[in-house]
């Protein structure tokens, strides 16, 4: 179980949205356009199926993802419907004519961008709590979410059960709100590990 | 440069120890140097250790010019930009990091391939940034370069011909639109049909006709009037159905609304292709207004034939009854005149005189009514007749009767051939000749006769150089009885050009006169090519 307490859980919040205003800044530099990120909420939970994309289980999402390597292990999403990935890429591009599916620059572009948000939430941890993390490159996935987490080898599925923290991120830019989640996959020693290096810099920057 | 020492052949490669003597060592960096990939390392200290033939040959930067030196010094506007936080992150954080085209464009100052120039500045980049652990513990950063400007090139046609496509089809909507609104707004039906028989409808109009609240018998009808085809023979509808016979070109139907109201309706039928078929368009409209119109002149046409008939059954009536008392007194007052004149006193043989003269005038006057009448009643059948040989015979008379000087009937140019009774158009000249010769000097008088063609018509032009007619009496003079001088000064019943007015009618001509007092008058008789068919059928 999770059983963070209100301190470690504002301690992780604080950390994440360091990141992502990082994150936000340099996008804001790149498209020559304000863009604001926010994290209005994070959540814990233990199954896919408790997260609100599990809703709709059919709907197809895109999602931008690196794995990560370190003291805790697992894997970082930006998870987006289909339809606000489109929309956030061309408003990030300022694209006026519209195709039906992203083409490839644009899926680039969009992982460029889930690239940029998931280096600055895993940077600002990485950072603060000293402790260094390996990324992958990050890849590209289109499936429909309930399929999200599946892993495309199959060996890699056995073991634990993931544990999942839950970034609720929105984006704002040109006017609109597109909003997406950023997702934690991380087994259970993963996260024990990360609150564990939570408390430890706590107790180092309280005492 | 880098003062590692790696201990295994990736890190060897990619440190940039390229003057190595070993033979793996060698062939790393050969396979780099061939790769059509962009690659470059920068060491911890932010130096760039590795820079491939690739980089050499698109930034035209030899590896001596750039190797030890900071990117930021070798692209200065790197500073602050994408590219630099992002191999800073590499090597302070081991962050990798991908650097699409799309948002950053030409990320290095790279020059595309020659092929590209013209639309490029720059290559168009996608760039990987990755870690690469040393074995000392140390963070090296790798950059791959690829170079995407045909896929960007690409991505721009494909936006272009969309945004092209997108106009194409709000246009192509937008004037659809209007057609169908045109079609729509129609007042006539139009209806399509394909070779198959099938009727479709195309606007309101038609659905209105041939929906369940119009007439359900309407759609055999049409199929009855578009050509044969194989596949299917339509039945005859019912004979009260088709308000004209077929073949005179206009077709109109009665179409019976369920709501029952009969409306006549004229069916106009066209054709085209399309899809390798032959399609009809067939356009119904309502013809209720005209067919009201035709009924209303219908009816005071025959009213008018009828007090027409009438009028000339009275004039001929009268002026035959009239003719047989005035034989009587012609007669017997030329016999007074012949068995008294000079017994009786001068003032006796002078009235007598008057007497005889009133009864030829009379007696004239009732010969020309009779001729009047006569036109209408007795005309013969329409020929082509020549009026050139029609002058010939004209002359000739005048000849005859010694009415004329030799030479005073000038004829200029051919004269036309035109259809009409012969006899008539004799009357008709011999009219206006005479007149003509009337109205002039007998010594010097001059009737000149012409014609012109016109694309509808021929017009024949009898000018006098006589004394001409003011030109208030230009409309009156073809009346009846309407004479202008007394008849001491010319002689005449005033019923002359009435005949030949009546005549020219008959032929569906026109008659009118132009005039100077003083200096002649001309008149112009217009024969229409083509008869009309009032004048046609009263040929017949």
């Amino acid at each position: 179980m999770i059983d963070l307490t209100e301190l470690e859980h504002d301690t992780i919040s604080e950390l994440i949205n360091i990141g992502v205003g990082r994150a936000a800044s340099s996008l804001s530099e790149m498209v020559e356009q304000p863009v604001e990120l926010t994290v209005p909420r994070i959540t814990f939970v233990e199954r896919f199926s408790d997260t609100d994309l599990a809703k709709a289980p059919t709907e197809i999402v895109s999602a931008v993802s690196q794995t990560f390597d370190g003291p805790f292990k697992g894997e970082a999403m930006l998870v987006f419907p289909e339809e606000r990935s489109l929309e956030l890429v061309r408003s990030l591009l300022k694209v006026d004519v519209p195709l039906e599916a992203l083409t490839d620059l644009e899926q680039e572009a969009l992982m460029e961008v889930g690239n940029i948000i998931l280096n600055a939430c895993l940077g600002s941890i990485s950072n603060v709590l000293g402790e260094p993390i390996n990324c992958s490159m990050p890849s590209f996935r289109k499936r429909e979410s309930r399929s999200l987490l599946d892993q495309d080898d199959a060996s890699s599925q056995t073991g634990k059960k993931p544990v999942l923290m839950i970034l609720h991120v929105q984006f704002m830019l040109r006017q609109n709100d597109i909003d997406g989640y950023v997702l934690f996959v991380m087994d259970l020693d993963s996260i024990q590990m990360l609150r564990e290096l939570v408390r430890r810099f706590l107790a180092n920057s309280l005492g | 440069m880098k003062k590692t020492t790696p201990t295994s052949l990736d890190h060897r490669t990619l440190s940039g120890s390229l003057n190595r003597s070993d033979k793996a060592a060698e062939l790393y960096a050969a396979l780099l140097d061939t790769a059509d990939t962009g690659s470059l390392a920068i060491s911890q200290d932010g130096a760039i250790c590795h820079w491939n033939r690739w980089m050499q040959n698109r930034s035209d930067l030899a590896p001596h010019q750039v190797l030890g030196k900071q990117l930021v010094d070798v692209f200065p506007e790197t500073k602050l930009g994408r590219v630099s936080q992002a191999i800073e992150d590499c090597l302070k954080f081991g962050m990798p990091a991908v650097i699409s085209p799309s948002l950053n464009q030409g990320a290095l100052p790279l020059k595309p391939l020659p092929q590209f120039a013209a639309s490029f500045d720059r290559m168009e980049q996608s760039i990987r940034i990755h870690p690469i652990k040393t074995s000392n513990n140390g963070t090296l950063c790798s950059l791959t370069i690829r170079d995407v400007t045909l896929a960007v090139q690409r991505d721009r046609l494909l936006r272009q011909q969309a945004a092209e496509l997108a106009d194409l089809v709000t246009q192509t909507r937008r004037s659809e639109g209007r057609t169908r609104a045109i079609l729509q707004n129609t007042i006539d039906a139009i209806l399509v049909a394909s070779d198959d028989g099938n009727i479709e409808p195309l606007n309101a109009r038609a659905q209105e006709l041939c929906g369940p609240e119009g007439d359900p018998e309407l759609r055999n009808i049409i199929r009855f009037l578009l050509p044969d085809s194989e596949h299917i023979t339509p039945s005859p509808p019912p004979k009260d159905r088709l308000l004209t016979d077929l073949g005179t070109g206009v077709i109109e139907v009665l179409a019976c609304t369920s709501s029952g109201r009969n409306i006549p309706l004229e069916v106009a039928i066209s054709h085209f292709s399309a899809d390798e078929r032959y399609h009809y368009i067939i356009t119904l409209r309502d013809i209720s207004q005209r067919k009201r119109h035709e009924m209303e002149i219908q009816r005071t046409m025959a009213e008018l034939e009828r007090s027409n008939s009438e009028l000339e059954q009275f004039a001929y009536a009268a002026s035959h009854d009239l003719q047989e008392p005035l034989r009587m007194v012609s007669s017997y007052t030329q016999l007074i005149a012949r068995r008294y004149e000079g017994q009786l006193d001068d003032t006796a043989d002078e009235f007598i005189h008057y007497a005889v003269d009133g009864t030829q005038r009379m007696q004239r006057m009732i010969d020309d009514l009779l001729t009047l009448s006569r036109v209408g009643r007795h005309g013969k059948p329409f020929h082509a007749v020549s009026l050139q040989a029609l002058f010939d015979a004209l002359v000739t008379n005048f000849k005859r009767a010694g009415s004329a000087p030799e030479g005073n009937i000038i004829r200029e140019g051919t004269l036309p051939t035109i259809t009409g009774d012969a006899s008539q158009l004799l009357l008709l000249f011999q009219n206006l000749v005479s007149n003509g010769l009337k109205y002039s000097d007998p010594e010097d008088g001059k009737v000149q006769v012409f014609a012109k063609e016109t694309p509808n018509s021929y017009r024949v032009f009898v000018a006098d150089n006589g004394i001409g007619i003011e030109e208030q009496y230009h409309e009156t003079i073809f009346e009846v009885f309407k004479r202008l001088h007394g008849y001491g000064d010319y002689a005449g019943t005033g019923i002359g050009l009435a005949i030949c007015k009546k005549i020219v009618d008959r032929h569906g001509g026109s008659l009118v006169v132009t005039s100077t007092p003083g200096e002649g008058s001309t008149f112009c008789v217009e024969f229409p090519k083509q008869l009309p068919i009032v004048a046609a059928s009263e040929s017949m």
